[in-house]
């Protein structure tokens, strides 16, 4: 699992946001990706899923089962490739229970064609316990419900994302807004499911500890390029990320 | 009793128009101001098809239904993926074509002077006009079914969704794009159908039929209704059409002098009813309603003790 990006750029008008010349992820099970506000890390993982269009540069992922050029890919393309994103800003379906949109992320698209109107059961008992076991694990308030409070909301993307078992994973903030107890068993699941083997996964965080603790690997955005990737120990220690990012 | 066995077709159809608009409109989001002009291409394709060509009655409504199809796989292939405003002016602006291209093809059309005549099938029954409105009820009550089991499906949970938060769905590997048009193409041809059901009923065809207040009655049949409820379509025609044209205009004795005012007094109750429901209840009267939950829901014991609570 490899996914690179070279020589990637995005400016909106002048003003250059990232400009990167090589970067890979995936290579490492659990990797960070740290920097400043502003540094650029949302638009990167933007441009990666391709939601965004990149100004210049090639994205490349590399999925084992061969390599495949992500420039001329639809997002929704690149999500069937195996590379999905969670969202830093609230998204969800409105109208969907907690279980419905679990429910949707599981099912492949082949299987929501015109025919299914026609289906006698709408979802396998497959899919209706691997959506129970996982909404059991957490404490919603109404497990058969809607999700309520934002922390529920943000919850369910995640939860929404692992279940469509991508093999690559991005996480733009995942646990932000969501209370201590729940990050830590939502990272938990997370590490699990990179430790099978599963799912490789990249975080953006703010929060530091979390990120020291969980991740293999850190990659240091600021100013729109990577200036250091290394362990968690190397990136703690090293001066320009201190300078830039901690303000030691 | 004539004239009641054609009111009732007629508002059949305007039930499986506004059937279908909630099937674009309230569950996938697609706002069609278009709805007369899909419809009007059934209802006038069927008719050339029939007097100019003798195609028999069934083929020529298969054959422009197919056409109503293929004008809304064009149209959704140009404008789909853009904002709700630019779908919206672009299928009122289709069927504004449509209805004028009815009056300039005059070679094949009639134009304003019309074309006609196309009749029931099987003209040598005394009672073909309630054989004829049998099968019209069933084929809308075909499409109410086919539309509580579309809301029950994968498909419709998908379409939601897109509805819901389209980038959202593309990022967890839905086409959204083509779904929503393969629905938009699937409904609008249908549309074509009831246009062509609706040939026989009118007889003469006449360019006035493709006004656009058809499209403006289903969709205030449609609010009124509940655009998200399967009920909605048919409790919002019952309420508007049914209660304003049929009982009220042929039941209620209202003196000649008066009578002139209905129209105008219809228009002037739709309009207070409209701006009632949207300001006291957006939903419509009878709300939204969700797909059917599965019975056996509760197959671990934590599920079953939150159902037993509830």
């Amino acid at each position: 699992m490899k996914l690179q990006a070279q020589n990637l750029t995005k400016a909106y008008h002048a003003h250059e946001v990232v400009n990167i010349e090589k970067v890979t992820f995936g290579a490492k099970g659990l990797e960070g990706l740290i920097g400043p506000n502003g540094a650029g890390k949302s638009t990167l993982m933007g441009l990666l899923t391709r939601r965004i269009a990149p100004t210049s540069g090639d994205i490349t992922l590399d999925t084992g089962d061969g390599v495949n050029k992500l420039n001329p890919l639809k997002s929704h393309e690149v999500a069937r490739i195996g590379l999905i994103k969670t969202n830093q800003r609230i998204q969800g379906f409105d109208s969907l229970t907690i279980r419905d949109s679990l429910r949707l992320a599981v099912t492949p698209p082949k299987k929501e064609g015109f025919m299914s109107i026609f289906a006698g059961e709408r979802d396998s008992e497959e899919v209706e316990e691997r959506v129970s076991r996982l909404i059991e694990a957490f404490p919603f308030t109404d497990r058969n419900g809607y999700a309520r409070s934002g922390g529920e909301k943000k919850l369910v993307d995640i939860l929404r994302c692992l279940i469509a078992e991508p093999k690559l994973l991005l996480m733009d903030e995942p646990t932000a807004g969501l209370p201590e107890d729940i990050t830590r068993s939502d990272m938990d699941m997370v590490r699990k499911k990179v430790a099978s083997g599963k799912m490789r996964v990249v975080v953006v965080a703010h929060d530091l500890p979390l990120i020291w603790e969980y991740c293999d690997y850190v990659h240091f955005l600021s100013e729109g390029s990577i200036l250091f990737e290394g362990e968690p120990e190397e990136v703690k220690s090293n001066r320009v990320v201190a300078e830039k990012y901690m303000g030691v | 009793m004539d004239f009641l066995i054609f009111s009732l077709s007629l508002m059949f159809v305007y039930v499986g128009l506004a059937q279908l608009l909630h099937i674009q409109f309230g569950m996938t989001g697609i706002p069609n101001f278009g709805v007369v002009g899909f419809w009007g291409l059934g209802l006038y394709g069927t008719g050339v098809l029939y007097v100019e060509f003798d195609v028999p009655l069934l083929i020529a409504i298969i054959g422009s239904s197919v056409v109503s199809g293929l004008v809304a796989f064009g149209l959704a292939s140009l404008v789909l993926q853009k904002s709700g405003q630019a779908i919206l002016a672009a299928t009122l602006a289709l069927s504004a074509i449509i209805s004028t291209l009815m009056i300039t093809e005059k070679d094949l059309t009639g134009g304003v002077q019309g074309l006609g005549m196309i009749g029931y099938p099987f003209p040598e029954l005394e009672n073909r006009n309630l054989l004829f409105f049998g099968f019209l009820c069933a084929f809308v009550l075909l499409l109410i079914w086919g539309s509580a089991k579309l809301r029950d499906s994968r498909l419709g949970r998908n379409l939601v969704a897109i509805r819901d938060n389209e980038e959202l769905a593309a990022s967890l590997g839905k086409d959204t794009a083509s779904t929503k048009r393969m629905t938009f193409v699937v409904t609008c041809g249908l549309m074509g159908v009831l246009g062509g059901l609706s040939a026989p009923l009118h007889q003469f065809l006449v360019p006035y039929l493709l006004a656009p207040s058809l499209t403006f009655a289903v969709w205030i049949a449609l609010v009124l209704g509940g655009k998200g409820h399967n009920l909605g379509a048919i409790v919002g025609v019952f309420a508007t059409f049914g209660l304003f044209d049929i009982i009220v205009e042929t039941y209620v004795p209202v003196p000649a002098e008066q009578a002139i005012l209905l129209p105008n007094f219809k228009l002037f109750c739709y309009g207070v009813l409209l701006v009632m429901i949207i300001m006291f209840r957006p939903v419509g009267l009878l709300g939204e309603d969700r797909p059917k939950e599965r019975k056996k829901e509760a197959s671990t014991p934590l599920a079953n003790a939150t159902l037993k609570e509830g």
